[in-house]
């Protein structure tokens, strides 16, 4: 799919310039403005923004990748293949990554070394494992591949490039809550690359903008399918349930939010509402200790934590959290009144 | 009305990402209907030099807005903003010098350490 220049994309540019203007030291912008260079065919001046959003953040992995696939793009070979064996180096079970060197290993036709290259993806997630299937690659010794999977294969690093750009584009015009150019703009991104569970996930968010929640449940339900470890995805639904007053939904899938993000206070405090929604308050109890547990200077589970014990009559504790939070934030009237009733 | 303070807090969540709030600096909570908004209140636009007074005026209409849009959810009783760089007085709202703030609460934590120990 061919990227054609809109006029949306200049103005974005032109907005992302002034910020580049107004924010040197933000590694986001100095990347976000490159990938639309970029597209726009500045590809000198996307290189210098890709290498300083990488000075500014030497482990800013999308960075580092744009610059890998801009020297794809560019046929600049080595400094593409450096690129992506340091960060194979750095995570070397990261199949994505030895999926995108045994492609630079075709593409300059050295086969035997992007055999085991290939053969390390395919290993590392089923996903590869269809990819290649679907594309006719056979593995054996050296890679085997039809004219169209060449063809397929070679302009995998344009979509990369292609699929961050519309990402960025759509997530940008969802902040300018234009929510219906950015599920387009998503879209693009996932038909691009559609391995990349993040592009559904912001096509969920989007929906629940636009508060389209079916959508947004399919959305984020295709984004944990693709990669199961995706925690905030069952948060994410969690979410759209309780604005659709499904309640019980939502309990279940912030269950297994906590349970795939245990360190994650704010998941506990949410969990602990849904319990006390429920009146199931020993559970919302105990949710909100482990979310204190966390982060001690959590008030609003200490609010809520001294609020359920009063519906308890369990007036001590309750006191005893009241005056804690009357510590933090002595000129809190609510809690002030709520301590001399119970006083 | 029927007061279900996780589906007040996912509508929060939803009027905080559809606004120009730059909520990374800022922690909401639910209590019975009761909604709290803490923290550093920010937009997420830059101002160049000379726009400040543009800036403030439309960091108080998104108070205002975001204020209205809080109450309006069903189930929501009140709305408490306790933020570090913003106060209501007399119903306007007023830009607080954050360092200051900080440092008085640095004050406190020391009283209160001062009083925990004694």
């Amino acid at each position: 799919m061919k990227t054609r220049w809109n006029p949306i994309y200049r103005q974005i540019l032109d907005e992302i310039e002034k910020e580049v203007q107004v924010h040197p030291h933000y590694a986001d912008l100095q990347n976000q403005f490159a990938l639309l260079l970029r597209m726009e065919g500045e590809v000198e001046k996307a290189e210098t923004h890709f290498l300083e959003a990488i000075r500014l953040n030497p482990r800013y992995r999308e960075a580092i990748l744009n610059l890998g696939f801009l020297y794809m793009e560019l046929r600049r070979w080595k400094e593409a293949e450096e690129i992506f064996l340091s960060e194979v180096k750095r995570h070397p079970k990261d199949g994505f990554l030895h999926h995108i060197l045994g492609i630079l290993y075709l593409q300059t036709g050295r086969q035997r070394e992007a055999a085991p290259r290939i053969h390390k993806a395919i290993q590392s997630h089923t996903y590869f494992r269809d990819y290649y299937k679907k594309k006719g690659v056979k593995q054996r010794e050296v890679v085997h591949f039809n004219r169209n999977a060449e063809r397929a294969l070679k302009k995998i690093h344009l979509n990369h490039h292609d699929a961050q750009f519309h990402n960025f584009i759509g997530l940008y015009l969802a902040k300018k809550r234009r929510s219906a150019q950015a599920v387009k703009e998503l879209r693009k991104a996932a038909r691009l690359k559609p391995d990349e569970f993040i592009f559904h996930a912001n096509l969920g968010t989007v929906y629940t903008y636009q508060g389209v929640y079916p959508k947004a449940i399919q959305e984020f339900q295709k984004a944990l399918e693709m990669d199961p470890s995706y925690g905030m995805g069952y948060a994410n639904l969690s979410y759209v349930y309780g604005l659709m007053r499904r309640t019980h939904d939502a309990l279940r899938h912030m269950k297994k939010a906590v349970q795939m993000n245990p360190r994650y206070a704010d998941l506990h405090y949410n969990l602990a509402l849904l319990y006390s929604d429920r009146k199931r308050y020993e559970e919302a109890v105990l949710e909100l200790k482990k979310a204190l547990r966390i982060n001690p200077s959590y008030l609003f589970a200490r609010i809520n934590l001294g609020v359920l014990y009063e519906d308890q009559k369990k007036w001590k504790e309750a006191r005893r959290e009241y005056r804690k939070i009357l510590q933090i934030t002595p000129n809190d009237e609510h809690i002030r009144k709520r301590l001399e009733r119970i006083s | 009305m029927l007061k279900e303070d996780f589906v007040i807090q996912s509508n929060i969540r939803r009027i905080l990402i559809r606004t120009s709030i730059n909520y990374s600096r800022m922690d909401f909570g639910t209590v019975k209907g009761v909604v709290y908004i803490r923290g550093v209140f920010q937009i997420s636009l830059s101002s160049k030099d000379g726009e400040e007074e543009k800036m403030k005026n439309l960091t108080i209409n998104t108070l205002y807005s975001l204020e209205k849009k809080l109450r309006s959810i069903p189930g929501v009783s009140d709305v408490i903003f306790q933020l570090l760089n913003w106060r209501k007085e007399r119903g306007q709202w007023v830009p607080v010098e954050i360092k200051k703030v900080e440092g008085e609460k640095k004050e406190e934590e020391d009283e209160n350490k001062m009083e925990s120990n004694l």
